[in-house]
């Protein structure tokens, strides 16, 4: 007994040195990343290329499924952006709200044949709209049928060769996607371009668009301020040195039509169809030995609404993860193939057993430790180093994170704002990071059962937000 | 030495490291404060000089001096800002007085730097400030591999007028990325002389592989005396080519035109035929609607659906063509009849465009 408890010790050790190596490596990448993005983003002339013809021109895909909340905010804010040519795609999911009426009353929709071939395959669509005030405007009112069946529909339809995923409760901000586009510029092959998500809990939001950033006051959203800030400038940046990630965000993903239609559009039956989308780009890509690039770039942002109870917290990360492990098994093929190049051989097997299994390890770990002190297997001090070392880790993850957005964009000008990002980021650890391994350990059992079900997400609206922050 | 040690080792060190970092942050906030607090009355006092500048009340030396005065990457963005304020000999006083300057020497100098900041940085001042001393280092700069500084050197073909940075450019612009290739078309159409004589001559080289992307920018100058070279190539072998005449012949409204797009129309490439159906949309020429009618019985779609839009240009004639198709035989025809009848007016624009 003693023996299998000092083996899986080790084993857990090792683990943990291989991961968080990995990690400061990753850390490591993502300096010269910032340095070049932020000397990119601080000296183009975004006027300049504006008033020039050559931006491409873009389709936004809105899906909505029970958005009355937000819809007309978000709509709107879509149509303001800074763009020169572009569209926009909204797809009513069958909602059960009454979406439709407000996208109806907000734009003087009026019903217009449909124009385009099935390229995919989608739940039936019962009418397409245009609008009367805003000649952008296209809404799709289709079954319900998901996230995925709704974007395929908006690929659909959509007209222009580059096409990005918005959700309906996401705020772009007005120069996002003429950021968005800035690899394109740059004459790379771009497959697909991801922007940074952040958290919009909290920040004063007018006419839909996020007009202060703040930090939220709960403890809850503002943790997760501090993890989008460690998953985006750090995790992403780091990856664009390691042949790109394996996920870009389904709330801010540009990406080109010709591939999307390659690989037959988004697959309805994933539960996170945006990192199925982003694998299975890699793999045609790279069995068509296309040369591609799939970067992240930090500078364009989207704000999004994110759970302020536990609840809804735990059902999206149970969900998250349940998405993680059914890709993971789904596409097990490329894991170490050589086939695939540095996906297969770096970024699965980080995904795999960096990622999923991470929740398995870290409670063996507490089981293992808790079961070597009751027999004396382990010794106290030594236990509680261990748990000091890896805590102390990800607090430094978190903090690094908090340098490079205080180097890099300064979204959150106030002190206090600063003093709230660096207490979320040590006391993450305390409670908040044993819960979400919780949440998604369970990820575990529910994936056989509940594929592809959807935790309902309760909105407040960025209006309503706003107002709670200002108060 | 043993994993206690070890942990002990990495737990101090990461200790050191939180600590670190939090200082790191709040002096860089501080670092940063005190600095922004330094230049911005050193920016604003330039941009007033510049403005007493523009309307003759201050000299040129005045506004170099207080240029002198900011870190260069700002003294940058200054010029790039008030250039598009400030033109004509007015500017070019100032370029000529910025050559003496030590801080624009040292901005010049590093077209030559190994990183690539320096030269953007070079690249972004030349877009403003170049003299016809400069165009060596433009050149250097057009053929660099990062395509930001690419990007940057193009710019400065608005402000110098050379026939060797055209030729370069123009030389370049079918190795492009598309969007590049849009952005460096947009540069060279303001340096019309000096690229159509080149892209007079680039037509007659009928197998150079960049052929199809020199037709499509060609295309966007819609200048008349390419359009002869346009119909000479409509019976090139490759149908990229074709397909890109076709394109651009919609732009030129002439009897060749039509000729040559009445042939192209039947061609076996499904591509070409859609835009040759197109473009005889544009011309809209009477004669041309018979074919535009055979096209809305194509195989493919997509050149029923152009040649359904392209009806719609024709006026009265081309509106009863749609009306007999929507009850007609062919059952394509007719679909594709029904919905471009079933469009709005707004549609119709949208689609055109």
């Amino acid at each position: 007994m003693s023996e299998l408890i000092r083996v899986t010790d080790v084993v857990i050790l090792a683990y943990f040195l291989a991961l968080n190596t990995f990690y400061a490596l990753l850390l490591v990448l993502s300096i010269p990343e910032i340095w070049e993005q932020t000397r990119l983003a601080e000296d183009e002339d975004f006027q300049r290329l504006m008033q020039s013809d050559a931006l491409p021109p873009i389709t936004i895909l809105v899906p909505a499924h029970n958005e009355s909340a937000t819809i007309e905010a978000s709509v709107t804010a879509i149509l303001t952006l800074e763009y020169r040519n572009f569209e926009v795609v909204v797809v009513n999911d069958g909602s059960k709200d009454d979406t439709l009426e407000r996208l109806r009353h907000a734009f003087d929709l009026y019903e217009v044949p449909r124009t385009y071939p099935e390229t995919l395959s989608t739940y039936p669509v019962h009418a397409v709209y245009r609008s009367r005030t805003r000649t952008r405007l296209l809404v799709i009112d289709k079954e319900n049928a998901g996230k995925a069946d709704s974007l395929n529909a908006a690929v659909n339809a959509s007209r222009f060769p580059l096409v990005i995923a918005v959700d309906a409760d996401t705020l772009i901000e007005p120069d996002a996607l003429l950021r968005l586009t800035r690899p394109f510029l740059l004459g790379r092959q771009i497959a697909a371009v991801g922007g940074t998500v952040r958290v919009a809990n909290g920040c004063t939001v007018k006419d839909g668009r996020v007009s202060d950033a703040r930090v939220p006051r709960r403890l809850l959203p503002g943790i997760q301020v501090v993890e989008y800030l460690r998953a985006f400038l750090f995790g992403r940046l780091g990856w664009n040195r390691l042949g790109g990630s394996l996920v870009i965000s389904g709330a801010f993903g540009l990406f080109r039509k010709e591939y999307l239609h390659a690989i037959g559009g988004y697959q309805t039956r994933s539960v996170v169809e945006d990192m199925d989308l982003v694998i299975r780009l890699h793999r045609h890509l790279q069995r068509q030995k296309i040369r591609y690039e799939i970067p992240f770039i930090p500078d364009p942002v989207a704000w999004t609404e994110v759970p302020e109870s536990g609840r809804i917290l735990a059902r999206q990360r149970e969900r998250w993860h349940r998405g993680l492990i059914a890709a993971m098994w789904q596409y097990k093929g490329m894991l170490f193939n050589p086939r695939y190049g540095r996906v297969g051989l770096i970024a699965m097997p980080f995904f795999t057993f960096g990622e999923m299994i991470a929740p398995l390890v870290e409670v063996a770990g507490y089981i293992v430790t808790a079961v070597g002190l009751a027999f004396g297997v382990v010794n106290t001090s030594f236990a509680l180093l261990f748990l000091l070392v890896a805590w102390g880790y990800g607090m430094l993850l978190s903090l690094w994170a908090v340098v490079l957005e205080e180097v890099s964009f300064r979204r959150y000008g106030r002190l206090g704002d600063l003093i709230r990002l660096l207490c979320y980021a040590t006391l993450e650890t305390f409670g908040y990071r044993q819960r979400t391994v919780w949440w998604r350990l369970k990820a575990f059992f529910t994936v056989f059962t509940l594929r592809q079900r959807w935790g309902e997400m309760t909105r407040k609206g960025f209006e309503d937000a706003g107002k709670q922050a200002a108060g | 030495m043993t994993s206690r040690q070890f942990l002990l080792i990495v737990a101090i060190a990461q200790g050191v490291l939180l600590v670190g970092l939090v200082i790191l942050i709040v002096l860089n906030r501080w670092v940063r404060v005190r600095r922004s607090a330094r230049i911005h009355p050193l920016r604003i006092e330039l941009d007033t000089l510049m403005q007493r500048w523009s309307l003759g009340q201050a000299s040129p030396d005045e506004v170099l001096r207080a240029m002198a005065r900011l870190p260069v990457p700002i003294a940058i963005d200054a010029l790039v800002t008030w250039s598009a304020r400030i033109g004509g000999d007015r500017w070019q006083e100032l370029s000529r007085g910025l050559e003496s300057q030590w801080w624009a020497r040292a901005v010049r100098a590093a077209s030559r730097s190994a990183r690539w900041w320096k030269r953007l940085d070079c690249a972004r001042f030349l877009s403003v400030a170049a003299t016809s001393h400069d165009v060596g280092r433009v050149l250097r700069l057009l053929r660099d591999h990062h395509p930001a500084v690419q990007i940057a050197a193009a710019t400065t073909l608005e402000r110098v007028g050379s026939s060797a940075l055209v030729t370069a450019a123009l030389e370049q612009l079918p190795f492009l990325g598309p969007t590049v290739q849009a952005y460096y078309a947009s540069v060279l159409k303001r340096a019309r002389p000096a690229v159509l004589r080149h892209l007079q001559q680039l037509f007659r080289r009928l197998d150079d592989p960049r052929l199809p992307r020199l037709i499509e920018f060609a295309g966007r100058l819609e200048e008349p005396v390419l359009r002869e070279g346009f119909t000479t190539l409509a019976t090139h072998p490759e149908a990229e080519v074709r397909s890109q005449v076709a394109r651009a012949l919609g732009k030129f409204p002439h009897p060749e035109s039509v000729a040559a797009l009445g042939y192209l129309v039947a061609d076996e490439a499904w591509p070409v035929r859609a835009q040759a159906t197109r473009s005889l949309g544009m011309i809209a020429d009477p004669k041309s609607l018979p074919a535009v009618r055979e096209a809305l019985r194509d195989p493919e779609w997509w050149v029923r659906l152009r040649a359904g839009l392209a009806l719609t240009r024709f006026g009265a004639p081309g509106r009863n063509v749609l009306l007999e198709a929507e009850v007609g035989g062919d059952p394509e025809a007719r679909d594709m009849a029904a919905l471009i009848l079933g469009l709005s007016p707004q549609a119709l624009a949208e689609y055109a465009a």
